[in-house]
């Protein structure tokens, strides 16, 4: 008798729990879970270059259930502010960030200092100014494969015949790894070549420009290693100030596709930005999603884009991206 | 195998009844309840699947109508030029009629339209609306819109999307368009030549359109495609493009308006097609199986819980409910078991009138019990009472006193023979009296018996009556009890022929009659009358006046206690008559079994005595 009441009560235990573990999973998916938060931190978060790095977010975000958030940032940012930006998205609940890391000294230590808090993507170019030393992980596109792209681009212009010819460079800055990284391709490509590097300059965007190419020595040829440089050259082309040199460059905004469309660059190459911004929240989210899953490095493509195949379908969607 | 199953569900089935009503009504309950569940989960998926089904059919159709009429619209405009303004006007006019009629067209239509824009037969720009500067050499002619508009020149075109490239925009934008274009007859000098009517729509209006019916966040989604499969809008575009993720538009084309099942790339979905009127495109509406499980995972979870929910109050019900039916039982049965314990409660009368009247009848079967219980006993203790009473006749010191006299007697006056056969029918008496200590006895012994006493009573009253032995011989291997003649001899010596002259005689008889045995004495004495008769065999209480004092109703009563109450003695007498007692007995073959079942007190019945009978034979 006293053993079935035990029984007794020990059903209606297990039963109602089972009834509250039936409400509560009810209520949950009422609510709907939370959903995990991933902070982006850009330079210049407004600026039309990253139209297609947020298009890729997006997506991935869709794709992926997640929240992105992308920080507004000004023109110029430095590793303090980088990183108070990254604490204030992580106290406002983000789960992990991206960040395209600044060009300063002491960004990659800054960064690997969250890295142990939560996973940290960088994307574009690694913190650190060698590759080789980075330990953080990157979404990027072969950089020196582009630099390397651009100077074959340039050579095939002139069937290999460059002997004589000058050439500028012009870059954001000398201190991040993406550029030095395209410069270095560039440079290696170019070797041997007959080619004289009559300049190499940059101009910190943000900073008052004192290292325009038009104030320097006249040359052939005048490479742009970023969206900005290009940018801008393709500015100063358009309004003849470069004395006829023909402009090369990497971008991937659509005032880059512009000058190219109008002939005052000759040839773009375009990192996959959309594809950085998709690959990159891609893996934060699988790394969110599976204990066990370490953020890992993401390569991805860039494309040749000169003038006559501007519009060709697979181009067409590049600068579809750019556009959103 | 089956008898290890067999044995686990014996120890698993409950063994109280209050856990057997419980388990019962639970195991009812709940193939109910989950007969019941189940049934109610098919039935709610299936009217879920298929509301999920028609709601996305409604809104495909009525997105559908909207790019019907966006569409529609965009033609309209492109006949408004061409049979407004083209048709009406010269284009070697100077007074840019057409440009006027075009920019009229174009502000009333600029939310949806990005330009509209007529050029000739060698792709040279003849007016466009908004005004902009061409770009160097867009290469018209090569361009898609214009190659369709030529090939088919009776139609109206309706391109992919694209980006349009015939207008410098400073401000660095490309346009994401959709092109209507149409071959067009236009009079330059009052000659006729063709020419081609570009209206670009921007895509942003139909991109928007579809984002409005992609807003559900459960995998379904829609998109659109032209006949050939190429891709209008999809939510994943560049995804598809990119190969991360891929769409089975090309087979989506090709089916008519309807609702298909297909299996794309492993997974099952349902697939709705509705065809865009006069462009072919088809807006088709992608349901994976995974998103009617999605919708119903929270009914599971309803469902579960409502069940389980349900389970705990019938657990409760059942519980009430067993204990109401089982607690009279289990009170009955725990008053029955007290009884068996020895002690003497009331048994539990309650609960149904079922159980009332088992309780009842226990309760009398018990009492009736008691009552048997104290007959026995009573019978036992007369049965003992009876022995002794026979015991005390085997040894009435007044019988041994006389025939002890009466051999002093004949040794005296030297009648020595008569003195031995006097010594030896007391010593077969003694012997036959003793018989071990056996109550039962055959026949022959009990007649031999009688003969021992006679023939000393006869010696004692020197011959005063005559004894005469009538017994069929086949009664003698028969049960009887011991000493059952011998105080009826004792009454007849007594009560019937003393005081006779030499003419009384004793009559022994013996037979069997059926399967009785009839053992009779016969006295021709003086008789009784029937009152005397009556009280013969009931008032124990009489006082003896001769013999041993074991009366008649100590015989009856004997007789009755070892074969039952239908046996004994009758007694049959006439005043001045003489009596006769006869002893009925069953015939119980005398074997040594029987003998000892007697003895026991095991009264045979009627059909038992029937088969020893069978058995001695």
């Amino acid at each position: 008798m006293k053993t079935g009441k035990k029984v007794v009560i020990l059903l209606e235990a297990v039963l109602a729990v089972l009834v509250l573990a039936a409400v509560v999973l009810m209520l949950q998916g009422k609510n709907g879970q939370d959903m995990v938060k991933v902070s982006v931190i850009i330079q210049n978060s407004d600026d039309t270059q990253w139209a297609a790095f947020k298009y890729g977010l997006k997506m991935a975000a869709e794709d992926q259930g997640i929240e992105v958030y992308i920080a507004n940032t000004g023109e110029t940012l430095t590793v303090e502010e980088e990183k108070s930006l990254i604490e204030w998205e992580i106290s406002n609940g983000a789960d992990a960030v991206i960040v395209r890391p600044v060009p300063e000294e002491g960004a990659e230590e800054m960064l690997k200092k969250f890295e142990k808090r939560i996973p940290v993507m960088l994307v574009g170019s690694t913190a650190s100014k060698d590759r080789s030393l980075s330990a953080l992980p990157v979404t990027e596109s072969d950089n020196y494969a582009m630099g390397t792209a651009l100077a074959e681009e340039l050579l095939k212009d002139y069937n290999n015949s460059v002997e004589g010819k000058t050439i500028g460079i012009v870059s954001e800055t000398g201190e991040l790894e993406s550029v030095m990284n395209r410069e270095k391709g560039f440079r290696d490509r170019l070797l041997n070549t007959g080619i004289q590097i009559l300049w190499s300059v940059t101009n910190r965007s943000g900073e008052p420009k004192e290292n325009l190419p038009a104030d320097q020595p006249e040359v052939n040829f005048v490479a742009a290693l970023d969206n900005n440089s290009l940018t801008a050259a393709g500015e100063e082309a358009a309004a003849n100030n470069l004395h006829g040199a023909i402009v090369y460059g990497i971008g991937h905004s659509t005032e880059a596709v512009y000058y190219l469309d109008t002939g005052n660059v000759k040839c773009l190459v375009v990192p996959d930005e959309f594809n950085i911004g998709y690959q990159s929240l891609t893996e934060i989210s699988e790394s969110l999603r599976r204990f066990f899953h370490k953020v890992q490095d993401k390569a991805v493509s860039h494309t040749v884009l000169r003038r006559e195949t501007l519009f060709t379908k697979e181009n067409q969607e590049i600068i579809f991206t750019m556009s959103q | 195998m089956k008898k290890k199953y067999f044995r686990h569900l014996k120890r698993v089935n409950p063994r109280g009844i209050q856990s057997t009503i419980m388990f019962a009504f639970s195991m009812i309950a709940i193939s109910t309840m989950l007969i019941v569940g189940i049934a109610m989960y098919i039935r709610f998926s299936a009217s879920s699947r298929q509301e999920i089904i028609q709601s996305s059919q409604k809104l495909m159709e009525q997105a559908g109508e909207n790019l019907e009429d966006y569409l529609l619209s965009m033609r309209q405009i492109s006949d408004a030029v061409y049979y407004n303004v083209i048709k009406e006007t010269d284009i070697s006019n100077k007074d840019n009629d057409i440009q006027q009629g075009m920019n009229l067209l174009y502000e009333a239509n600029r939310d949806n339209l990005r330009s509209i824009a007529l050029y000739n037969n060698y792709g040279s720009l003849l007016a466009a609306e908004p005004v902009a500067s061409q770009k160097e050499d867009p290469n018209v002619t090569s361009q898609d819109w214009y190659k369709q508009a030529r090939a088919e020149m009776e139609n109206m075109h309706f391109s992919t999307p694209h980006i349009q490239n015939l207008f410098n925009d400073s401000t660095f934008r490309y346009y994401w368009v959709i092109s209507l274009s149409r071959v067009v007859e236009l009079t330059n000098n009052g000659d006729s030549q063709l020419g081609v009517l570009l209206v670009d729509m921007d895509y942003s209006n139909i991109s928007r359109m579809m984002k409005q019916i992609n807003t559900l966040n459960n995998g379904q989604y829609y998109y659109l495609c032209d006949s050939n499969g190429q891709i209008i809008y999809h939510m994943r575009q560049i995804q598809i493009s990119d190969g991360i993720s891929s769409e089975n538009s090309e087979v989506a084309a090709k089916y008519k308006d309807g609702i298909y099942d297909e299996v794309f790339e492993g997974e099952h979905r349902k697939v709705i097609v509705n065809t865009i009127s006069y462009t072919g495109w088809k807006l088709v509406g992608v349901i994976p199986y995974s998103t009617f499980n999605l919708g119903m995972v929270n009914i599971r979870y309803f469902i579960a819980g409502l069940m389980f929910f349900m389970a705990l109050m019938l657990v409760i019900v059942n519980r009430l409910v067993s204990v109401k039916i089982s607690n009279p039982i289990l009170k009955l049965n725990h008053s029955v078991m007290e009884y068996e314990a020895g002690e003497k409660p009331e048994i539990y009368i309650g609960g149904s009138q079922e159980i009332r009247h088992l309780a009842q009848s226990i309760q009398k079967s018990y009492e009736q019990i008691d009552i048997l219980m104290r007959e026995i006993i009573l019978e036992q203790t007369e049965r003992r009472k009876s022995e002794l009473d026979a015991l005390q006749s085997q040894i009435n010191p007044h019988f041994l006193y006389n025939a002890l006299e009466s051999i002093t007697w004949m040794v005296e006056g030297e009648r020595n023979d008569e003195a031995v056969f006097m010594i030896s029918q007391l010593a077969k008496l003694f012997r036959i009296s003793l018989s071990k200590g056996r109550t039962i006895i055959s026949v022959s012994e009990e007649l031999q018996h009688a003969e021992s006493y006679m023939n000393i009573q006869k010696i004692r009253y020197k011959n005063a009556f005559s004894i005469d032995f009538q017994v069929d011989p086949a009664i003698c291997s028969y049960c009887t009890v011991k000493l059952i003649l011998q105080p009826i001899l004792e009454n007849a010596i007594n009560y019937g022929v003393n005081g006779m002259d030499d003419c009384a005689e004793i009559t022994v008889t013996g037979r069997l009659e059926e399967d009785k045995i009839i053992l009779a004495v016969a006295d021709n004495g003086m008789g009784m009358s029937e009152e005397e008769v009556s009280l013969l065999l009931t008032d124990s209480n009489r006082v003896h006046k001769h013999g041993s004092g074991v009366g008649l109703v100590n015989v009856n009563h004997r007789i009755q206690i070892v074969f039952g109450k239908e046996y004994g003695l009758i007694v049959e007498s006439e005043p001045d008559q003489g009596t006769t007692v006869s002893v009925c007995i069953p015939a119980v073959p005398y074997t040594e079994e029987n003998r000892k079942i007697l003895e026991k007190g095991n009264m045979f019945s009627r059909e038992e005595m029937i088969d020893k009978k069978i058995q001695g034979k």
